[in-house]
């Protein structure tokens, strides 16, 4: 062993330096969604049954250019010019955007909901009390912190919903014009043009992909006006993408712009403006709404534990008008009461939760952080979202389709928060840990309420539509949706009455989404 | 964020010993050293990013560890160390459940290359090469509560040291740290203001640099340090939000440390630190006492028991 020099030990240096030096400091590479080629056009696609009312008048289109036309043509030429200045980044781009134009948009959704997903911290007021400050977006100052919105779940799922609603109503519109005007696509019009992604035999007037840029951008516009910058130039990008890509020429897109936007704005005028949202966060109705639960005998009842107290999440947030229901359905599908406090069915509970606390298994922490889904992520909708997309993807949906499915999953997952929201308020029943802060936790405990639980409603909503889309997959959607629910007794932030109840409600919720879906014309 | 710098801590500052991966201090052939130590790290400030700042619903967050750890000397120029801290973490006011467990085993070879007489003293020059890996399932996931990164290491350091013949020593030394990626409980995160869709995180490399100036005696040593580390890339903690893996975390802090040979066996330790400045860490100050104990595997060393080389 004496004989052991420094050249050996350096040589066995140098192979664990280079060994590690191939650790990658870069995160992996993001969702593929590679182009294809769709199987099926969807012709019928413009007779599907909006959520909106659309006024015809305000969505015709100007009847294009005919193929042969001078004016036509000119298109072509600056469409082979555009494509042939393109450069080797703006063809990774076309490519990025010609998978799945709506799921793109999607996945900047979730980009947004994940960043805005902060939770306002604390400042010390002029007499060195605690107190939080106020959420409002000063145009003049918008990068200041807490930014605004501040994208917990319910807010979340709406944008979600919001985003995928306009972008189908969008979609339905455009295949109304398309089939009417039946614009081939450029490269059926002129062979000397190959697209850089698969072709198909769409008509191309208006550009689908246009209309769900425009789409998009609105809504993302009015839910985060700090993006407006960002998604404006998103919008842009995806638009050219599509002449990188050899696939539309320009009119094809700017009357998609137009077309998307004008829907965008009908459902932000005529829903986003007018579902109650602006009212959720009425903290001036708590007591009112305390009051009315001591009245039907819920006495003990849930308190914030954060320091300083922190108002609860949007209290009023179950006011808000759902998509795929009336009002008057929230209280007929409301989970019956839970056990109360003291009784011998709430200690029981609280019992298998202790057990959790004291001894949390390796696999039980996993699973809790794995749908913690808490602040700075996507939320609960987003986490579905993204399996929803996921799903889309792998079934190579066309863009139609694929915002009809994103449609049905996401309005559910919003109706089945606003419904979880008002059964919470209803009930205003304590957290775990304040029935007994001997109970530790292994995620953030939300401040609200325990019953029902958010998780389980949200994801078994999800799990029911997209059951019903994809019913190859439905026992491993209904397992995620129980193993979700899961989660949130194993971390001992809920009860397990409060998973397993919502996740019979959520399950209520998803149906009227199913009986929608069956409606829409689309099977 | 405390984890890293635990780590780091049991790896450096832990330093104390008379056996550390990156002291001046050689164990003579035939002779292995048992060290057991217990340490407390304590912070309330942390940096988020580089805005000091403090979380009422946190509280203070503590860390403590014990640890042994053998050195063993092969040949009078060749060591090998291996070590394995056991770790628990708990906070002041947080809900969230202390973790525990057994955090990252550790193997380094420890090589003096040269050494030479002069200006009344020694002049030695060492180079340490080491690896560690986590030896059970912790969580990475619960920061700033977990107990480590669950990143595998590999490390490489030089040593320079002058001690002269009355006992007063200098001690200088940097390495490098690589550091694998980890793997989360959750599969999406977000790395420099962009949303990843993978359960994989990238974990900053590390440079740490180290000084010391003390005073050796057969029945005592007394020394005081300074030492730094920093991440080489990595994001910030976002506004109001738990630390991650991903994190460059960064930190100085100084330290005095004190050693009593109460036989030629058994020596009693004690060190404190104090983190002075930092990035995405705490604030921490650590507290650190333990024993070791000498022995003999090969009998041929035993008229150099106790004695520090």
């Amino acid at each position: 062993m004496k004989k052991i020099n420094i050249s050996y030990l350096l040589a066995i240096s140098l192979g664990l330096m280079f060994a590690f030096s191939q650790c990658d400091k870069t995160p992996p590479e993001n969702l593929p969604y590679d182009p294809y080629a769709e199987t099926s056009l969807d012709a019928n696609g413009g007779n599907w049954k909006t959520y909106l009312t659309i006024d015809s008048n305000k969505t015709a289109v100007p009847t294009p250019d005919a193929a042969g036309s001078a004016a036509y043509l000119t298109e072509l030429g600056n469409l082979k010019s555009k494509m042939a200045a393109a450069t080797a980044e703006e063809k990774d781009l076309a490519v990025w955007w010609g998978g799945n134009g709506v799921l793109r948009w999607h996945e900047i959704a979730r980009e947004l909901a994940a960043t805005y997903n902060v939770p306002p911290n604390y400042v010390y007021d002029t007499t060195g009390n605690p107190v939080y400050p106020a959420l409002v977006f000063d145009p003049a100052n918008p990068d200041k912190y807490p930014r605004v919105p501040f994208a917990n779940p319910p807010v979340a799922s709406r944008m979600f919903a919001l985003l995928a609603v306009a972008q189908y109503d969008a979609l339905v519109t455009c295949w109304k014009r398309k089939f009417q005007h039946n614009r081939l696509a450029p490269y059926k019009n002129a062979t000397d043009i190959q697209p850089i992604i698969p072709a198909n035999d769409l008509p191309s007037y208006p550009s689908e992909d246009a209309v769900v840029a425009a789409a998009s951008r609105e809504i993302l516009k009015f839910i985060f006006p700090r993006e407006v910058a960002n998604v404006t130039a998103k919008a842009e990008e995806h638009k050219n993408s599509r002449l990188w890509a050899g696939a539309n020429v320009q009119s094809d897109l700017s009357v998609g712009d137009s077309l998307g936007r004008v829907i965008a704005l009908n459902v932000i005028n005529e829903w986003a403006k007018k579902d109650k949202m602006g009212a959720a966060n009425n903290q001036a109705g708590l007591q009112a709404q305390r009051d009315s639960a001591t009245a039907r005998g819920f006495t003990t009842q849930w308190h914030s534990l954060d320091i300083p107290v922190r108002p609860p999440m949007l209290p009023a947030f179950g006011n808000v008008k759902p998509w795929n229901f009336t009002d008057a359905t929230k209280a007929t599908i409301r989970p019956a009461a839970p056990p109360k406090p003291g009784t011998a069915e709430f200690e029981a509970a609280l019992e298998e939760l202790r057990g959790y606390s004291k001894n949390r298994t390796r696999e039980q922490q996993r699973i809790t952080t794995f749908w913690s889904d808490g602040a700075g992520t996507y939320t609960p909708p987003g986490h579905w979202s993204r399996r929803a997309s996921n799903l889309i993807y792998d079934n190579q949906f066309n863009e139609i389709r694929s915002a009809r499915a994103m449609a049905l999953v996401n309005t559910a997952m919003e109706d089945a928060g606003i419904v979880c929201w008002e059964a919470i308020f209803y009930y205003l029943l304590p957290r775990p840990t304040e029935a007994d802060p001997s109970i530790t936790t292994g995620t953030g405990i939300p401040n609200f309420p325990a019953y029902a639980s958010g998780h389980s409603t949200f994801s078994s909503a999800a799990a029911e539509v997209l059951s019903y889309l994809f019913p190859s997959h439905e026992t491993e959607l209904r397992g995620w949706a129980q193993e979700a629910a899961d989660s949130r007794v194993y971390g001992c932030i809920h009860y397990r009455f409060d998973s397993e109840n919502g996740l019979v409600h959520g399950k209520k919720v998803g149906e009227f989404a199913v009986t929608r879906g069956r409606n829409d014309g689309s099977e | 964020m405390r984890h890293f710098y635990l780590s780091m801590f049991l790896l450096l500052s832990g330093t104390a010993l008379a056996q550390s991966p990156n002291d001046g201090i050689m164990m003579p052939q035939g002779q292995l050293c048992i060290l057991g130590q217990y340490s407390n790290s304590k912070w309330e400030d942390y940096w988020q990013g580089e805005t000091k700042r403090s979380n009422i619903n946190l509280g203070s967050l503590t860390t403590q560890s014990a640890m042994l750890m053998g050195n063993y000397g092969i040949t009078k120029n060749l060591n090998v160390m291996l070590g394995l801290p056991y770790v628990w973490t708990s906070a002041s006011v947080s809900y969230i459940t202390p973790q525990k467990g057994i955090q990252d085993l550790m193997v380094f070879l420890k090589y003096q290359a040269f050494e030479m007489e002069g200006l009344g003293g020694a002049f030695k020059l060492q180079a340490t090469g080491g690896l560690s890996t986590p030896a059970s399932n912790y969580t990475p996931d619960l920061l700033p509560f977990s107990i480590g990164l669950h990143s595998k290491t590999a490390s490489l350091r030089a040593i320079l040291n002058y001690t002269a013949n009355f006992g007063l020593y200098v001690t200088a030394q940097g390495g490098h740290t690589w550091r694998s990626n980890t793997t989360l409980d959750h599969n999406s995160y977000i790395f420099n203001n962009e949303l990843i869709y993978s359960d994989e995180m990238p974990v900053p490399n590390v440079f740490d640099y180290s000084a010391r100036l003390g005073f050796i005696k057969p029945r005592y040593q007394a020394e005081v340090w300074y030492e730094s580390f920093t991440g080489l890339s990595g994001d910030d903690i976002r506004y109001n939000e738990a630390p991650q893996a991903s994190n460059k975390m960064a930190a100085a802090q100084a330290g005095v440390f004190a050693k009593y040979f109460v036989t030629k066996r058994l020596g009693i330790f004690a060190a404190v630190s104090q983190v002075l400045s930092g990035r995405n860490v705490g604030e921490a100050l650590t507290w650190t006492a333990g024993a070791t104990y000498f022995l003999d595997i090969n009998k041929k060393g035993t008229e150099e028991v106790g004695k520090q080389d």
